[in-house]
């Protein structure tokens, strides 16, 4: 009686509304924050967060207008604002080991190491690349105090490894003659363990992944993932498995097998097209990836299961990236965008 | 008058009266005595003094019934003697001693004062009293021996007879008087003290009266009020002197353990004295315990200030010297202490305070475990019956009730923790104050009374006051220093206590019951700000300050629940569309956290008809926790800059809340937070902090229920910040616009609110550059102006007025034939030219548009979508947006006139077929927008609108010309008015063309007619003022028009009746 009453009471729209409104009883996730006043796109993203206290979070990231932004996440303010690119768009930032050593690349060609401990703001080594690509560096730590830097190099097929921080060249990987692969767009350095011998993958812009051999300088295995360019990739070394994304609608995951060689492993279909930025989080679990339709997608890892869809962005997401804290329940991802905002979730409380 | 001076001529004048005086006993011989003894000096008589005193004390001796005339007079004359000489021997003394007392009672009754005149009676009573203080020293020594035991007491129960049972107060004060002599307890200099081993014998003596002397001692103190102050005050002095004496721990502590054995002699005395040994004084200490509560009780609450300053007294005097023996009646002491500390006399609280300073100083309590087991024992059993004392007694019972729970919280000092660690004595005090600070919800008026921010101005930020706390009505009290008591009894809890502690137990009764959700966090408030030290008014330091991290841990806490979902958004309104957004948090908040169980005994949400007491409770709860913030920032200064980040974004949504007393309070909180974190104004707190701000409001924008209040905080914000917050706010204002996009049914009113400020305060940020030749709008401001300027040109309007019609006349006679002889001087009748109209449209050139016009141009956007809303409310508000937009975007032609194309279609509607207040609005609009728009708007507005708004003057002409004074408040009246007023300087500015003109001035004509309202006929002429000067013809037809109309003959030129004003 009383429910017939409400509804006479209550127009169509109404009741539709409230059953609406019961449907989703779980509201859409909202971002833990958002982070603004880049005044600019926002290129890449990279946390640091495993200080102890009284050191707090930090999230570096680097932006259009050429600037790295050290954002404080206790305050979730700006600290410093570092300007080294000549107003060239930073689309690379990489900390060796602690924060206060900060690798930077931006379009002016130039990777630069700056020193941020003790409130210096300085550039003190630089490299110059000579290369005209998007392609990020990939930075891999061999031993204490020493690193590997793989950075696509002068000449447009070529990628080159140097060792940090002297700086020398370890190796240069160059494809057969007549491979036509067009650049290297993207490159992820590893090693099983620590002290094994490392290996880099890249990806290029013909839409094929090559695992090269650092020390013989030569590649082992060509897969050809995607017929678009090779927008991003990831790879993990516990479970021999990749994943690569490209302008096209799909990710694509393949596999290494004992005899080194490439192999596809499944191929993920999804709504939209575009994928700039493909991470997987580091206990292997969830990967994200920044899409060019807005959104942020978390999946599994194991089974490519899709978690969520984070959707805050007005503009292309350019970077996904998930922080380093100690205490795992603490750990962030953090997205950013065209729209000049970087948007943070808190992912581990919401699954 | 000393006229004897040796002995000799003393005895020579003494001697015959003296002798006259044994030979018979009459008072003419006693009264002659008197008159001689006068005239003797002092030490001539000190020679005399047995041989005066024999025939004197002969006279009181002879047996027989004696008149009671003479009785008094042989007194009198002795004690004169006495007052005059000192009395040297001993006997002398106990003789003349004894021979008084018997005066006082015959001896066929003992113990029972005689029926005596109440003149004799003082007159002995005096009589002692100078008996005692001319003896000597030792000879008074000698009267407190055990073996005049029986004689002092028969004197001490005479005196207490009188002192309780006289009627005359005058008596009653010279017994006590006498009796504090008697126990060697003068206020008077001159007595020795005694010294360690007089004083231990004359405790021994004075023990036997004890019994007797307190217990009657104590009715003369609980006895009628109506004795007097001073009799009641002097029975307190004497009732603590004299067990202050016989109950003094040093003395008690010289008593040997067993009786002295006394020689044989002397064994029927030893029989009435009695041992101070330890079985004797705690049975006595017991029963003064007794006492000691009767007296307490009754001279607590003594309508006297004095007799409160004495038991005060009382109390200092009985813990300085019995703090062993009379342990047992210190919570009686206490007690009064404490409830005294805050009384109204001024005195009685300096003195108290003195005390409790000293008792504090010498650690009495701090170290002794017995005492601080007694006082939170008493404080136990006060909280256990706070409750039945709040609903039983008035405000000065509960005043001093509290004051005496503070005062104990205040001397347990550091060891209240001994009692909040006790579960039971924690859980009575918190239930206690939760019952005590019950809030009265009653009052309609918190819940109606509105805030109609988004109509009114912008308030100036500079003169904002500092955040005090809203007057509170509670519903057991309602006397604001009541509230004081419990505020310092929260915050001396803070201070002293486990901040831990107390918090966890309070947020636990926060969480626990909407019955207590009020009181514990007004006393958590309080706890903090006591915690702090902020404005605790302790009697000693604690020994450590608090932890600036644990106070901060706290703080943090209490402020996640504050603004949590469940206890910030609470129903406050029955305002249809806020009740909307509320109940759909509520049901999207069911789910999301089953812990928030507690949110559906918080809101019913079975029943949308909240009744107004919960409402008011829930406003009040609201108030509470944002005077909680705004006490946690100021306890943490600089610190809370930190907690901004959670804590501003919810202080500023309550700031834009529609119920009065929440945005009142909200305000003074963001006060208080600018001082605290030392910004230098609300506008530096705003703009300092818009990034915390900017991401609330940008998330809370997602979600469909949190969207009013994201709305409301950006409101806030814009009306409190100057053109500096544009660019911060630039981002999130696009959000608030394609969330608007999203939803342009159901939460149009909520957005159009935000959209207003912000057109408002773009209109004020850019103003100038918005309008410098015009004003903005209808503004009340623009009228006054127009008005005066018209008032201006009255005359000279009246004049051509005239003129024209003589003109006309004159034209008319010569098209008749009628041709005068002067010349035609006025054949050169050529209109004035239209001044061209400054065209600003090809000033803009491709240049972008500044960031503000471009939100300006964007909002427009949104109202041609809302200006057709079903709501009427809705286009209203989308009316008076889109004149703001119009102003805003007035420089920028190029972009302005696409806008007022797209918006015409839509305004046109509302200008004919809508209700008369959106055809009102619609009306202002269209004057803003023809002033910035000119002739652009010419050709559509001849066509689209004037037909219909001359056609609805003219036809609603006859209807005001017949109504009454009360016409004037009506809706009709005021469109018809605001559209005569108007249509003038609108044809002026739309440069519209004669036919058009000829139709203004026709629908204006009618309303010259006297039969109009004064108001409009007065707007109808001014219309004419815009068109008659540049084309006369128009006017000529209308004066022709007019003239046929009004039927006045033409050749009489009086004035017509509207001129003669």
């Amino acid at each position: 009686m009383v429910l017939y009453i409400r509804n006479q009471l209550m127009s169509p729209y109404d009741i539709y509304f409230r059953s609406f409104v019961a449907l989703m009883a779980l509201p859409p996730p909202d971002p833990e924050f958002v982070l603004r006043g880049t005044s600019a796109a926002v290129h890449t993203l990279h946390f640091s967060c495993a200080g102890q206290e009284p050191d707090f979070p930090i999230l570096f990231s680097g932006s259009e207008n050429g600037f790295v932004h050290v954002w404080n996440l206790k305050t979730r303010r700006v600290d410093t604002a570092l300007d080294g690119h000549g107003r060239k768009s930073v689309y690379w930032v990489e900390t060796l080991d602690a924060k206060d050593r900060l690798l930077s690349q931006g379009r002016d060609q130039r990777i630069c190491l700056w020193d941020l401990a003790e409130g210096r703001t300085s550039v003190t080594d630089s490299v110059f690349t000579e290369n005209v690509g998007f392609c990020r560096c990939s930075l891999l730590k061999v031993a204490q105090g020493r690193w590997l830097m793989a950075m696509a190099a002068k000449s447009l097929e070529e990628v080159q490894v140097l060792e940090l921080p002297s700086k020398t060249s370890v190796c240069t990987l160059k494809p057969e003659v007549g491979a036509k692969l067009g650049m290297p767009m993207c490159l992820k350095l590893w090693q099983l363990d620590s002290g094994s011998q490392p290996w880099l993958l890249a990806g290029y812009e013909d839409g094929s992944v090559i695992l090269w051999n650092l020390s013989m300088g030569k590649a082992l295995s060509q897969l050809v993932c995607h017929q678009e360019p090779v927008m991003s990739l990831d790879f993990d070394s516990e479970k021999a498995k990749g994943i690569s994304g490209s302008s096209e609608k799909v990710l694509s995951i393949w596999s290494l097998n004992e005899q080194q060689n490439l192999q596809v492993h499944k191929i993920h279909k999804l709504v939209n097209s575009g994928i700039s930025d493909i991470t997987i989080r580091s206990d292997k679990k969830i990967l994200a990836t920044a899409g060019w339709d807005h959104r942020i997608r978390i999946f599994g890892w194991k089974k490519m299961k899709p978690l969520a869809v984070l959707d805050y962005h007005t503009a292309t997401v350019h970077c996904v990236s998930f922080s380093d804290h100690r205490n795992p329940t603490e750990r962030l991802l953090a997205a950013g965008s065209k729209d000049h905002r970087i948007s943070i979730w808190s992912i581990y409380t919401q699954t | 008058m000393a006229v004897f001076d040796t002995p000799q001529e003393a005895f020579g004048a003494l001697r015959p009266v003296c002798v006259q005086l044994t030979k018979a006993q009459t008072w003419e011989n006693v009264a002659q005595l008197q008159a001689r003894l006068g005239a003797v000096s002092a030490p001539a008589l000190q020679e005399l003094q047995e041989y005066v005193l024999f025939p004197l004390r002969f006279a009181l001796k002879v047996p027989g019934p004696k008149q009671e005339r003479l009785v008094q007079s042989v007194v009198q004359c002795i004690s004169s003697v006495l007052a005059a000489t000192c009395v040297k021997k001993q006997e002398l003394l106990q003789e003349l001693f004894s021979e008084l007392c018997t005066c006082l009672s015959p001896p066929s009754a003992l113990n029972k004062p005689a029926l005596l005149s109440e003149e004799l009676k003082l007159a002995v009573i005096q009589a002692l009293h100078t008996l005692m203080h001319s003896a000597y020293g030792d000879v008074i020594l000698s009267l407190y021996q055990p073996s005049t035991l029986p004689l002092l007491g028969f004197a001490v129960s005479l005196l207490l007879g009188l002192a309780e049972q006289e009627k005359a107060k005058q008596i009653k004060i010279s017994a006590l008087k006498c009796l504090q002599v008697l126990i060697l307890q003068c206020d008077c200099q001159e007595h020795r003290h005694l010294d360690e081993d007089g004083a231990q014998q004359c405790g021994d003596l004075f023990a036997s009266f004890l019994p007797g002397v307190s217990i009657t001692l104590s009715r003369v103190i609980t006895g009628d009020i109506k004795q007097g102050h001073t009799i009641t005050v002097s029975a307190i002095r004497l009732f603590y002197q004299i067990v202050g004496l016989v109950m003094s721990d040093e003395q008690l502590s010289r008593v040997p353990k067993n009786k002295e054995k006394l020689s044989v002699e002397q064994s029927r005395i030893s029989e009435l004295m009695i041992h101070r040994g330890p079985d004797w004084s705690k049975s006595t200490a017991e029963k003064l315990t007794l006492l000691m509560h009767k007296i307490v009780e009754s001279s607590s609450v003594h309508p006297h200030w004095k007799v409160k300053l004495e038991l005060v007294e009382l109390v200092h005097h009985l813990m300085k010297n019995c703090r062993q023996s009379l342990v047992d009646s210190f919570s009686h002491l206490l007690k009064a202490l404490v409830g005294l500390v805050n009384d109204e006399n001024s005195e009685v609280q300096n003195r108290c305070n003195e005390v409790l300073q000293s008792i504090a100083e010498q650690r009495i309590v701090a170290e002794n475990r017995a005492l601080a087991d007694v006082l939170s024992e008493n404080l136990h059993s006060l909280a256990t019956a706070l409750p039945r004392l709040m609903n039983s007694q008035d405000d000065q019972g509960k005043f001093s009730t509290l004051s005496l729970l503070l005062g104990y919280l205040k001397l347990l000092g550091p060891k209240i923790n001994i009692v909040l660690n006790s579960v039971a004595h924690l859980h009575r005090l918190s239930k206690a104050l939760m019952q005590v600070l019950e809030l009265d919800v009653t009052d309609v008026k918190i819940v109606e009374d509105r805030r109609w921010g988004s109509e009114s101005s912008y308030e100036p930020s500079g003169c904002l006051q500092k955040g005090k706390c809203q007057k509170k009505y509670f519903r057991f009290f309602t006397e604001e220093k009541v509230f004081q008591l419990l505020q310092q009894v929260c915050r001396v809890l803070g201070y002293y206590g486990n901040l831990y502690l107390l918090v966890d137990h309070f947020m636990g009764l926060y969480t626990e019951s909407v019955m207590y959700r009020k009181q514990s966090a007004m006393v958590l408030n309080e706890l903090i700000a006591g915690a702090a030290g902020v404005g605790v008014d302790v009697l000693h330091e604690r020994e450590d300050s608090v932890n600036m991290d644990d106070l901060k841990g706290s703080i943090t806490s209490i402020l996640d629940e504050y603004t949590d979902q469940a206890n910030w958004y609470l129903i406050t309104s029955i305002d249809t569309e806020e009740v909307g957004t509320e109940f759909s948090v509520q049901h999207s908040e069911l789910p999301a956290s089953p812990g928030s169980a507690r949110s559906s005994v918080l809101i019913p949400s079975s029943d949308p008809h909240l009744s107004t007491r919960t409402m008011n409770g829930n406003i009040w709860q609201i108030c509470i926790q944002l005077e909680g913030i705004g006490c946690f920032a100021a306890v943490l200064g600089k610190d809370f800059r930190l907690l901004l980040l959670s804590a501003l974004y919810p202080v500023l949504e309550k700031a834009g809340d529609k119920t009065l007393l929440i945005s009142e309070t909200a305000m003074g909180t963001l006060v208080d937070i600018c001082e605290a974190c030392s910004y230098d104004s609300l506008q530096c707190l705003i703009n300092e902090n818009s990034d915390y701000l900017v991401n609330g409001i940008s998330l809370n924008l997602r979600q469909l229920a949190h969207q009013p209040h994201a709305s409301r905080v950006l409101d806030t914000m814009l009306r409190h910040s100057d053109v500096s917050l544009l660019p911060l706010v630039e981002d999130v204002i696009q959000d608030v616009l394609s969330t608007l996009d999203q939803s342009y049914d159901n939460q149009a009113s909520t957005f159009l609110r935000v959209l207003y400020s912000l057109m408002a305060a773009l209109v004020q940020w850019f103003g100038t550059s918005c309008s410098e030749e015009h004003q903005q709008g209808q503004t009340a401001e623009w009228r006054s102006r127009t008005l005066s300027q018209v008032q201006q040109q009255q005359l000279v309007t009246r004049q051509e007025v005239e003129r024209f019609f003589l003109d006309y006349v004159r034209q008319k006679q010569i098209a008749e034939g009628n041709l005068p002889d002067t010349d035609d001087e006025e054949a050169d009748g050529v209109p004035p030219l239209a001044k061209p109209e400054p065209n600003n449209s090809d000033t803009e050139g491709e240049t972008p548009l500044p960031s503000h016009a471009q939100l300006a141009k964007d909002v427009m956007e949104r109202c041609i979508h809302l200006l057709s809303d079903r709501n009427l409310r809705v286009r209203l508000k989308v009316l008076d947006v889109l004149e703001l937009c119009v102003t805003v975007l007035h420089p920028h032609g190029n972009h302005l006139l696409p806008m007022a194309h797209r918006v015409w279609p839509a305004l046109v509607t509302r200008l004919i077929s809508d209700d008369p207040l959106a055809v009102l609005r619609a009306f202002k609009v269209l004057c803003t927008l023809a002033q910035k728009c000119g002739d652009f708007l010419r050709q559509r507005f001849s066509k689209d609108v004037l037909p219909k708004l001359a056609s609805s003057l003219l036809s609603q002409a006859p209807a005001s010309a017949r109504a009454g004074p009360v016409y004037n408040h009506t809706l009709a009246f005021k469109l018809q008015l605001a559209v005569l007023q108007g249509l003038g300087s609108l044809c002026e500015k739309l440069d519209m063309g004669e036919s058009d003109l000829n139709k203004v001035a026709d629908a204006c004509l009618i309303y010259l007619s006297a039969k109009q309202p004064m108001k409009l006929q007065e707007a109808a002429q001014r219309n004419f003022l815009f068109f008659n000067k540049p084309i006369c013809s128009i006017s000529v037809t209308a004066a022709h028009n007019w003239s046929q109309k009004c039927e006045v003959p033409t050749q009489k030129l009086n004035p017509p009746s509207y001129l003669a004003y």
